[in-house]
């Protein structure tokens, strides 16, 4: 739906009025806007009820950034519960991290959030001396793709490689479970295509097989410690095609589509919200046009449409949602404006009605202000306000309870009947962790048997991490068939990048052709992918020294330790050129603090410091040249 | 609601800018905030909003807002006021 579409549809709806019953997401934005500088807390209104609106993309995106410059504390007024949540992801997290924390704010949780470096999920839960650890996180998003999965695209031994890639997502849960957090796992959409087509699902081995069974394990060995979002049913409601745009990979490592981005954070805020208590208890329910067609005090028990026809069996599979949801452990009550023995009269005679008088555990139909009943119902079970859900099919009836009593979320049901049961199945704060007690003691002592076998069998430092990826990198001087890259590296790198000088095509071929300089570039590979032209390197030689002009990396091979191989690789080529000392300087950016100690932590000592820059030095003589650990270089 | 008025509005809510003036000269350098991760929000924005997709060169690299309004009309997306 278009801005102008949105625009046309809302006329008759007063937009941005406080009793709009369906505002539009842009709507919201624009009342967020202007409300604040002149008034946070409505500000704060707007972006929750956006929330609820029908995203996009944009208006998340502004949205969000609002937030962020909203004065510190707004947030703690609307909401209930603190949470501080890290995003720790295999692909780029960028978008989704600032709408997580607009999504905790509407389901409760004034959020406080970190992300971690791209692509470094496991170096952040193994390295126990970690940003991640250090920041001190109630609950860790392990916000993962398909692609970071080590199945083949056929498994030979779909048994064993099963086992071995379940124990490696539960070590990283047990790991983050002895620093005191949370994991919240999100499962694998899988893609939904195949080499193997339809005969993919008789063979347990092809890697969509593999994928659906993983998400199964995973399902299995979470215990009461580890939350889990099920990616792959957000994934096939959203449309498959949509959620993996292919393009926006290639181009930017987004692995889930913008406008998909929303929908997953929603879905982990309100499983987070469900952790933290915030789960909704109870379902308050109008009658007339809700339950069932018509107005039983005026057309009569035989009147209303319930079970025959196509407006009786939406209603009827209505209440096969709700009585869904009520096994599952919600309670059930009726608030209605009716004549008590009206209202009554269905629930005891009518053939078709599916839910009966003892599902109901609060029953209310009088001809009072329904705030006053709510405020009732909610003293009878022994329940906050905040735990009630009040679903009614008339706007007005709406706008009265949201008016009064904001604190109950009020569920707008959609104008088709047909469309209520999903809409209802749909709605995100019911997420409780688990079904019953005995079910998460159950997954309890199942886990603590498979922790102790895993913690045996498996990877837990980073050291073995590191080792057990099997890295091969070849390092070589610039040469014309690598040069657009490494002219594309040096254009773009912001993060990882010592000294960001941008120098041209022409620029770098001059330095190619010049002895003193030195040029190398490192490829990087591992058993489990091939990560390509990763980093480079440019030096020249003054005399005894050899100075580093240009010194990057891709952030898709952050914490992998290739900085190191590259680093040692000079120290060879200074002691070729029978330098003594190698010199690395960091000029300070908007964006390059990570490498900001980066050369003291390869054992450079500090000869100069400023605001703009500062000068390290590496003495071979003393300290002989810099080895590397962990990489398998490779001679070309 | 003009062609201009939509590709602003875009703008505005990717760049996280309320009160961006685009001019069909600018390119990325003179947007607030640009980088590779704008640049993706603005993409995407602009599909999102009139339902099209960009292809190769479109996609990769913003020359210039005018050339944005151009592969738009292209595209077939109306431009009520200008054009």
């Amino acid at each position: 739906v278009s801005i102008e579409e949105r625009n046309e549809a809302s006329k008759g709806e007063h937009p941005g009025s406080a009793l709009a019953d369906r505002p539009s997401a842009h709507e919201c934005l624009q009342r967020a806007q202007e409300a604040s500088t002149r008034d946070p807390d409505e500000a704060v209104h707007w972006l929750r009820r956006l929330v609820d609106a029908e995203a996009t993309f944009s208006t998340w995106n502004a949205a969000s950034a609002l937030l962020a410059r909203l004065p510190d504390g707004t947030t703690s007024a609307a909401t209930t519960r603190s949470a501080r949540i890290a995003v720790v992801g295999s692909y780029t997290t960028s978008q989704f991290v600032p709408m997580l924390r607009l999504a905790a704010l509407r389901a409760g949780i004034d959020a406080t959030l970190y992300e971690g470096g791209y692509g470094t999920f496991e170096q952040e839960i193994l390295g126990a001396d970690s940003e991640l650890y250090a920041f001190e996180p109630t609950h860790v998003v392990l916000a993962v793709h398909e692609g970071s999965v080590r199945f083949e695209a056929f498994s030979e031994t779909p048994e064993a490689d099963l086992e071995a890639e379940t124990s490696r997502w539960t070590t990283l849960w047990d790991l983050a479970r002895e620093h005191g957090t949370r994991i919240v796992q999100h499962t694998f959409a899988t893609r939904g295509d195949s080499p193997f087509g339809h005969l993919a699902t008789r063979l347990p081995g092809t890697r969509e097989n593999m994928l659906r069974a993983l998400n199964q394990r995973i399902g299995q060995e979470a215990g009461g410690h580890t939350l889990l979002v099920d990616c792959d049913r957000l994934a096939a409601r959203f449309g498959k095609s949509r959620w993996f745009d292919d393009r926006y990979w290639h181009l930017a490592k987004q692995a889930v589509a913008l406008d998909a981005l929303p929908s997953l954070a929603v879905h982990t805020a309100a499983v987070i919200a469900g952790d933290l208590g915030l789960a909704k208890k109870c379902i308050v329910l109008d009658l007339d046009n809700t339950l069932w067609g018509g107005v039983v005090g005026e057309d009569g028990l035989a009147g209303i449409r319930l079970g025959h026809g196509p407006e009786g069996e939406a209603y009827t599979a209505f209440q096969e949602a709700i009585l869904g949801l009520k096994r599952r452990g919600l309670i059930l009550a009726v608030c209605s404006k009716n004549n008590e023995a009206d209202a009554l009269a269905p629930f005891s005679d009518h053939p078709d009605m599916r839910l009966r008088l003892d599902d109901v555990a609060s029953f209310s139909a009088n001809w009072r202000h329904k705030p006053d009943n709510l405020r009732e119902i909610a003293e009878e079970l022994d329940l906050g306000l905040d735990a009630l859900v009040y679903v009614d099919d008339n706007p007005a009836e709406r706008a009265v309870v949201r008016q009064a009593l904001p604190d109950v979320d009020v569920l707008a049901l959609p104008r088709d009947p047909a469309l209520y049961a999903r809409a209802l199945l749909e709605y995100p704060y019911f997420e409780s962790t688990t079904y019953s007690a005995e079910d998460t003691r159950r997954t309890e002592q199942y886990r603590a048997r498979k922790t102790v076998r895993s913690l045996q069998s498996s990877v837990v430092d980073i050291d073995s991490f590191l080792r057990e990826l099997e890295m091969k990198a070849e390092i070589a001087p610039f040469d014309a068939l690598h040069l657009p890259r490494i002219v594309q590296l040096i254009g773009k790198t912001n993060q990882f990048n010592l000294t960001t000088r941008r120098h041209s095509q022409m620029q770098i071929e001059s330095f190619m052709g010049d002895a003193c300089w030195v040029h190398v570039y490192l490829k990087l590979r591992d058993r489990f992918a091939d990560h390509g032209l990763v980093a480079v390197a440019l030096a020249e030689q003054n005399d005894a020294v050899l100075d580093i002009d240009t010194f990057l990396m891709s952030c898709r091979v952050i914490g992998r330790t290739a900085e190191r191989a590259l680093l040692a690789r000079l120290s060879q080529e200074a002691m070729r050129l029978d330098c003594t000392r190698i010199r690395g300087t960091y000029v300070r950016t908007e964006r390059n603090g990570l490498v900001e100690t980066m050369y003291r932590e390869h054992g450079f000592e500090l000869v100069s410091d400023d605001l703009q820059q500062s000068v390290w030095e590496y003495d071979l003589s003393l300290k002989g040249p810099i080895v590397n650990d962990y990489i398998a270089v490779e001679e070309k | 609601m003009t062609l201009d008025a939509r590709v602003e509005t875009v703008f505005r809510q990717v760049l996280a800018a309320p009160d961006l003036q685009l001019q069909d000269d600018m390119s990325g350098a003179d947007l607030p905030g640009w980088d590779s991760l704008a640049h993706v929000n603005a993409m995407f924005g602009l599909e999102e909003e009139f339902g099209v997709r960009f292809v190769g060169d479109e996609f990769a690299r913003l020359e210039s807002v005018g050339a944005v309004k151009e592969a738009l009309r292209r595209k077939g997306v109306p431009d009520p006021d200008g054009g």
